[in-house]
């Protein structure tokens, strides 16, 4: 472990093995995100203000925000139009990422319900019953199989548009819900919303910023309250509750002597599968044939979170390391699902031994070897992917393995049934304390991050403040590796 | 003598330097505040459509020298800062707003509007100042840092205008190889001495080496 003093590059990060990594690539010709960056500024002002349209073929039109040039597109919108179809678009596109992993999920629930899955099970049972209550399903004389499948043909109605309203929406506060009604932005069906936005977005359809608006309010909420809400309540219910643990942290977690393995993207549906096939005897023992002390996992992102937070598995870092990861090279593989993998991973692994790996049909990579995973025989999948990293150890190139610092113990798990259960099985003493003023309220930091601001400079210093004003702070994302 | 050297068929027409030069000029510099300030900052570079679809020009002030805007002007409002004696720069304190310099301007680049170094004024003359607070910096013109394809570029303009020239002549070349003997009239020995000239420059053109 070398001390690095960061010099030239602690503008970037506020993490000690971004700068290592980062005057490790600059001395190697090895491209980065901020390199990337620098090269596309200064970016398009017009983009950038929202003020450019693509939306139909009369286009592309641009209002000018210094008033000098048009100040209106082609079909006479004006800025505030524009700016609205652009942000309610960019509101569909994330809320129908979250909604269509929700989706995969379901699907895995809804194939245990039909006991058509070599690997995944109900492993936690009452967690299963509270849902299918809250879907009006009698669970009494049925078996978790049958529960499952009963509660995955009610949550697919949630996708579409018989359900007069969300079922889990039914959960917020009733003066919420009722401003929701009051403002039509109570959200219906989860793929109908992001269809509707697509709808009324598009040329000559919702021309009133106010009304795209809110459609684009209603959009988030069926993600909220829907898609995502499904995917964390599902994911429990497969894979098991979070608990409280420890774990370690940053890229001190990647081993020399071990067969490196990152879990990289947001479903834990594959990496769950890494994780029991990396226990496998027959592939531990492989390993130790090819010289290396064992299989070591490592998460990056929300795939990572997941595994983090269940499974305990070490975080080498966020959006921002999955480069850097590569260029210690130590690592093996990199199995990637979908959702905040930059294409960049393939030509940054051309430069070691490392192999990535695309795993979801419907997110590949130009350059990048696919395995398509089939839920059905997920452990098989499983398998043949940790011998594939077990058997690339021995191209690893000892030399050029620099793993810049160790790592460092972070606390994780705090579902929202480890929360209750810690306050004795009630939120009255945080209502209480909330009530006194000794906390004044409750923030949920949900952060990417953005190579355009320092890395983890934006919520370290949020969490920090919030703290430091009596707000109770929940992390995740990007921003549960901030330290 | 530095300038911005145009190259119009490079030109996409994204507008970015407009842009890029309204938040040069700008009191903040910065492109989300400047767009509430007031006055509003003005470009003073303008990517005009041509005569056929998709083509357009970045036109702008050439800083002639004599300056017909700087000849012109009657409050001598119009003149060469001592550090950089190649830019013709325009004081919106002295202007008068008479429009006499955008009469006699070869290239109407010359614009009004109200400008933050003449507050209270409704209209002063604006002009680009070749950035010439940017190059006390050490920076180059804020368009030709927009400019993504090379359609704006900065430096010495013989340089520019050599490698404009070698360009052009290759054009022109392939133009001049399609006028035949029956055509005009070419010496016998001349027509063979330029197809000996085409032969020989296509003789390496699949770039094998050998033979």
């Amino acid at each position: 472990m070398t001390p690095f003093s960061g010099n030239g590059y602690k503008k970037y990060s506020i993490n000690e093995d971004t700068w290592a990594m980062m005057d490790i690539a600059h001395r190697e010709g090895i491209e980065t995100v901020w390199d990337r960056l620098a090269k596309q500024e200064p970016q398009c002002g017009y983009c950038q203000l929202g003020t450019s349209c693509r939306i139909c073929t009369m286009g592309p039109c641009r209002v000018d925000p210094f008033g000098d040039g048009p100040q209106k597109g082609v079909c006479g919108a004006d800025a505030d139009i524009i700016v609205a179809r652009n942000l309610a678009r960019m509101v569909a596109a994330g809320a129908s990422a979250h909604s269509d992993h929700g989706r995969d999920i379901l699907e895995t629930l809804h194939l245990v319900g039909e006991g058509k899955t070599d690997v995944y099970k109900i492993s936690d049972s009452a967690k299963l019953r509270r849902l299918a209550a809250e879907y009006g399903i009698v669970t009494e004389g049925k078996n978790d199989q049958e529960v499952a499948h009963a509660l995955a043909w009610q949550m697919m109605e949630d996708f579409g548009m018989r359900h007069d309203g969300l079922v889990l929406a039914k959960r917020a506060p009733q003066a919420r819900q009722d401003l929701w009604r009051k403002t039509a932005t109570y959200p219906r069906g989860i793929d109908r919303e992001n269809v509707e936005m697509l709808h009324r977005t598009n040329m000559g359809v919702d021309n009133d910023w106010v009304n795209i608006l809110l459609q684009a309010v209603r959009t988030a909420l069926s993600d909220g309250w829907g898609g995502s809400m499904l995917a964390t309540e599902l994911s429990d219910v497969l894979f098991g509750v979070p608990t409280p643990k420890m774990s370690q942290m940053n890229l001190g977690v990647i081993k020399a002597d071990q067969v490196n393995i990152i879990l990289h993207g947001h479903n834990p549906m594959l990496s769950e599968v890494i994780v029991a096939a990396s226990q496998d005897p027959e592939l531990l023992e492989l390993a130790k044939s090819k010289g290396a002390q064992g299989i070591n996992l490592a998460g990056l992102c929300c795939t990572g979170n997941e595994v983090l937070m269940r499974k305990g598995i070490p975080m080498a870092g966020n959006h921002l390391m999955q480069e850097l990861c590569i260029i210690t090279g130590a690592v093996e593989m990199m199995v990637v699902d979908y959702q905040c993998i930059m294409p960049a991973v393939a030509e940054t692994a051309k430069c070691f031994h490392t192999k990535v790996i695309s795993t979801f049909d419907k997110a590949k990579f130009p350059g990048v070897e696919h395995i398509s995973f089939d839920a059905q025989h997920g452990l098989a999948i499983g398998k043949q992917i940790v011998r594939m990293a077990v058997e690339n150890f021995s191209n690893r190139i000892p030399s050029r393995v620099r793993i810049p610092v160790s790592s460092v113990p972070v606390m994780t798990g705090f579902s929202i049934e480890a929360i209750l259960s810690a306050l004795g099985g009630t939120p009255k003493p945080l209502i209480d304390a909330i009530v006194a003023g000794s906390i004044r309220g409750a923030v949920g930091v949900v952060g990417c991050n953005n190579p355009k601001i320092r890395q983890d400079l934006g919520h370290t210093e949020l969490t920090k403040r919030l703290i430091e004003n009596d707000i109770l702070v929940l992390v995740t994302g990007c921003a549960t590796v901030g330290r | 003598m530095k300038t911005v050297f145009v190259h119009p068929e490079r030109c996409i027409g994204c507008k970015q330097c407009e842009v890029a030069c309204a938040v040069a000029h700008s009191q903040t510099k910065n492109l989300f505040l400047a767009v509430f300030e007031s006055p509003t900052p003005k470009p003073r570079i303008h990517a005009e459509p041509g005569m056929v679809l998709n083509s357009a020009f970045p036109n702008k002030c050439r800083h002639c020298n004599p300056a017909p805007c700087q000849m012109a002007c009657p409050t001598a409002a119009i003149s060469r800062p001592a550090d950089h004696p190649e830019i013709v720069y325009l004081s919106p304190q002295k202007c008068i707003a008479c429009g006499m310099c955008a009469i006699v301007c070869p290239f109407d680049v010359i614009t009004y509007y109200a400008s933050g170094s003449a507050q209270g004024r409704p209209a002063v003359a604006t002009k680009c100042d070749h950035c010439i607070e940017r190059q006390r910096l050490g920076a180059t013109p804020a368009c030709v840092e927009a400019c993504k394809v090379g359609a704006l570029e900065w430096g010495e303009i013989n340089e520019m205008v050599k490698t404009a020239r070698t360009r052009y002549s290759e054009v022109v070349s392939v133009a001049v190889g399609q006028i035949s003997g029956e055509m005009v009239h070419i010496p016998a020995n001349v027509e063979a001495w330029h197809a000996y000239g085409a032969e020989i420059s296509h003789l390496n053109a699949s770039g094998e080496k050998g033979a």
